[in-house]
C-alpha cells in the first residue's frame, strides 16, 4: 500500500507538472461528460416529469381512443366509440369505477359580452372532473340531470376564465359557444401546460349530450372514452380484455385492425419520455463522439509525453520502478485527469443545463445517476485511452530509455 | 566474499543480422569497499560492463553474483529489487527529474522500497547536508549549478544506503574545480565503506580509485 501510495503521488506531482499536456486532455473529457451529464439529467428529468404527470391523471386509467394506428396514419380520424360502448364496458367491467365519454370540437369561437376567444370545447359527463383528478375550484360541477338534460352549463379553465373574464366572476355568467349561449357554473384548477407547450387551462367543458345534439349534430359516436380501474396492478390484463371486448362489439373480424386504441399510462409516460427523445439523441451522440475524441487527446498527449519523459522512465527503471510502478504511474497520471475532467463537466452540464432550460423548456434533474454516470465514464476514458501509452512507458529498456 | 563477482560474462547484441559480441569474457571480483575504476575509450564495452553490473542488464553467457546472489538469471522484477536495494547509479548528465524539488529527487529511490523505514525525509535532509546542499531542498534542478546537480545525484545514489555505487562519468560535465569537488565527496563516501566503481574514459578522474583497470575492445586488459 505504501509503493502505490508513492506512486500516485508522484503521478499528482507530474499532473500538476504537465500543465499544458493536463489542461487539453482535462477540458476534453469535460466537455464530453458535460453533455452526457445532461442527457442523464435530462431523460431523468423527463421520466420524472411523466411519472408526474401521470400520476396526476391517474395511474389507474386508460383512454380509449377512437381510430386505429393505421386509419390514423392515413389522416382518418373517424370517430368509431359510441355512447353504447361506454355502457357496455360499464356493464360488463365490474372494477371499472370510472367510465366517461369525451368528444372535443377545437377552434370554436366563444364570447362573452364583447371579448372572443377561440378554443376547444369539451363534451363529457358530470364525471369529467373526477376522471381527470382535475378539480372543480370555483362554482360547481354539472349535474347528471344538466347532462341527461342537454342542459347549456360549463365548466371553464383558469385561462378561459381570465380571457373572458378578468377580474369578473365568471360563476352564473352566460357565454356564447359558437351561436348556443351557455351558463358557465364552475372554473377548474389551473393545470399549466402540456410538455408541448399548450395550455391545459385553454378548455371548456359542456354536457356531452349538450354537444353532440347541438353543435355536433350527432348521436352516437364520441371521440373517446376515459376509464379508471380499482384493480389497477392489473391494469395490463385489463387493457387486453377491453380490446378483445370492443373489437367483439365492433364486429372486427380476426384479419381486421383494431379500429381503436387503448392508452395505458406506461404507454403515456413512454410517449412523453420520446419527446424529449430527439434532442437526448443528438446530445447523446455529441457527447459519446466528444468523449471518444476526448480519449483520443488523452491517448495522444500521452504517447507523446512518455517518448518526452522517457529519461524519467529510464531514472526510475534504474533506481528499482519496476514494469508495474511505471505503468501504475501513468494509469493513474491519465485517471486523475480524467476524474478532475469528469467533476468539472458534471458542474459545467449542471451550469448549462439552466441555459438549456430556458431555451428548450427541458426538464432536468440532476441526482446521484449523472453524477455517477459522468465519473464512471471519465473513469472508464482515462483507463481505456490511458492504458496503452502506459504500457509503453513500462515496457522501455531501461538503458535506451536513460540514454534518448 | 566479493561484493561483486562477475565469471566470463559474454554479452551479445544482435543489430540486423550481426551479432556483435561487446563484452568478451569478462572475469572481476570486487571487494566490498573497494574504490575501483574501469577506465576504456567509448566503444570499448565499458558502458555495457557497468550495466551488467548494476543489474540493468544481464550477460547473454557467464555467471554474476552480487552479494553471493546469482543475478544474470534473475527477470525484471527481481533486477529491479536489486537495483533498489543495492546498487546507487551516478550518471554523466545527472539525470535529476526536471520538475520535481531537489529533496523529491533524493526520495526517490525510497518510493520503490518494498519496506518503508519512515524515516526517509530525515535521511534524505542528513545527506543533503553532507554533500552541502541542506539549504536547496525545496529547489528544482535547474535551479542549480552542473556541480550541485551531481551532488544532489549522488545524495539520490546513496539514500536506499546501496553496497555499491557505480558512478558512470560522473565529472563528464563540469569544470576542474568541481569535477574535483565530486570526487572528493566519492572519496569521502568511500571511506565511510561505501564500494565505488568509476567509470571514465579520463585517467585524472581515475586517478583517484585505488584499483585501475583498462577494458579494450570488450576485454580487460
Amino acid at each position: 500500500m505504501d509503493r502505490l501510495y508513492n506512486i500516485f503521488s508522484q503521478s499528482v506531482i507530474a499532473v500538476k507538472a504537465f500543465k499544458l499536456r493536463t489542461f487539453f486532455c482535462l477540458f476534453s473529457v469535460a466537455l464530453g461528460i458535460a453533455a452526457i451529464t445532461i442527457i442523464v439529467a435530462a431523460t431523468e428529468g423527463a421520466y420524472k416529469k411523466a411519472y408526474e404527470l401521470v400520476a396526476r391523471f391517474g395511474p389507474d386509467s386508460i383512454l380509449i381512443a377512437s381510430g386505429g394506428d393505421e386509419a390514423r396514419a392515413i389522416g382518418r380520424f373517424d370517430k368509431t366509440l359510441t355512447m353504447d360502448d361506454v355502457e357496455a364496458i360499464k356493464e360488463n367491467f365490474d372494477t371499472a369505477y370510472l367510465v366517461v365519454p369525451m368528444s372535443a370540437m377545437r377552434g370554436i369561437n366563444i364570447s362573452y359580452r364583447d371579448k372572443k376567444h377561440q378554443t376547444a370545447v369539451f363534451g363529457s359527463t358530470n364525471d369529467y372532473s373526477s376522471v381527470w383528478t382535475w378539480p372543480v375550484v370555483a362554482g360547481s360541477d354539472f349535474t347528471e340531470d344538466d347532462v341527461k338534460g342537454l342542459r347549456n352549463v360549463a365548466i371553464i379553465g383558469t385561462y378561459i376564465a381570465e380571457q373572458l373574464f378578468g377580474s369578473e366572476d365568471p360563476i352564473g355568467k352566460h357565454i356564447r359557444v359558437k351561436n348556443i349561449p351557455v351558463e358557465v357554473v364552475g372554473v377548474l384548477a389551473e393545470r399549466g401546460t402540456t410538455p408541448m407547450g399548450s395550455s391545459l387551462d385553454d378548455r371548456i367543458i359542456i354536457p356531452i349530450t349538450t354537444l353532440m345534439r347541438k353543435l355536433q349534430n350527432e348521436t352516437k359516436y364520441v371521440s373517446t372514452i376515459r376509464a379508471r380501474f380499482v384493480d389497477h396492478e392489473r391494469l395490463a390484463i385489463r387493457q387486453l380484455e377491453i380490446k378483445q371486448f370492443l373489437r367483439a362489439r365492433h364486429n372486427l373480424r380476426p384479419s381486421d385492425p383494431d379500429d381503436f386504441r387503448v392508452i395505458t399510462p406506461q404507454e403515456v409516460v413512454k410517449f412523453l419520455v420520446a419527446m424529449t427523445g430527439s434532442l437526448t439523441i443528438f446530445l447523446g451522440v455529441a457527447g459519446v463522439i466528444s468523449l471518444v475524441v476526448a480519449g483520443f487527446v488523452l491517448a495522444n498527449l500521452f504517447l507523446l509525453s512518455v517518448k518526452e519523459r522517457s529519461k524519467e522512465i529510464g531514472i526510475r527503471r534504474a533506481t528499482g520502478a519496476k514494469k508495474s510502478d511505471i505503468l501504475m504511474q501513468f494509469l493513474s497520471e491519465a485517471v486523475i485527469i480524467t476524474t478532475a475532467g469528469g467533476l468539472l463537466g458534471f458542474f459545467l452540464g449542471y451550469a448549462s443545463s439552466g441555459l438549456l432550460k430556458m431555451v428548450a423548456e427541458f426538464e432536468m434533474h440532476f441526482s446521484w445517476k449523472a453524477f455517477a454516470a459522468g465519473l464512471v465514464l471519465a473513469w472508464a476514458v482515462g483507463v481505456g485511452f490511458g492504458l496503452q501509452p502506459a504500457r509503453k512507458a513500462a515496457n522501455m529498456n531501461p538503458i535506451d530509455a536513460i540514454r534518448r | 566474499m566479493s561484493l561483486c563477482e562477475l565469471k566470463e560474462i559474454r554479452k551479445t547484441y544482435r543489430i540486423g543480422d550481426e551479432d556483435i559480441e561487446v563484452l568478451k569474457g569478462i572475469t572481476l571480483n570486487i571487494e566490498k569497499g573497494e574504490f575501483l575504476a574501469i577506465m576504456g575509450t567509448s566503444g570499448s564495452g565499458k558502458t555495457t560492463l557497468m550495466n551488467m553490473i548494476g543489474c540493468l542488464d544481464v550477460p547473454t553467457s557467464g555467471s554474476y553474483k552480487l552479494t553471493g546472489q546469482e543475478v544474470s538469471s534473475l527477470d525484471d522484477d527481481e533486477l529491479s529489487t536489486i537495483r533498489n536495494e543495492h546498487i546507487g547509479f551516478i550518471f554523466q548528465s545527472f539525470h535529476l527529474l526536471p520538475y520535481a524539488t531537489v529533496l523529491e529527487n533524493v526520495l526517490l529511490p525510497t518510493l520503490y522500497l518494498d519496506k518503508r523505514r519512515h524515516n526517509e525525509k530525515e535521511l534524505a535532509m542528513n545527506l543533503l547536508k553532507l554533500v552541502g546542499l541542506q539549504d536547496r531542498a525545496k529547489f528544482r534542478p535547474n535551479q542549480l549549478s552542473g556541480g550541485q546537480q551531481q551532488r544532489v545525484a549522488i545524495a539520490r545514489a546513496l539514500v536506499n544506503e546501496p553496497e555499491l555505487l557505480l558512478a558512470d562519468e560522473p565529472t563528464g560535465q563540469l569544470d576542474s574545480s568541481t569535477a574535483a569537488e565530486i570526487m572528493k565527496i566519492l572519496t569521502e563516501m568511500n571511506n565511510k565503506g561505501t564500494t565505488v566503481v568509476l567509470i571514465t574514459h579520463d585517467e585524472k578522474t581515475a586517478s583517484h580509485a585505488k584499483r585501475i583497470l583498462k577494458i579494450s575492445d570488450g576485454m580487460l586488459v
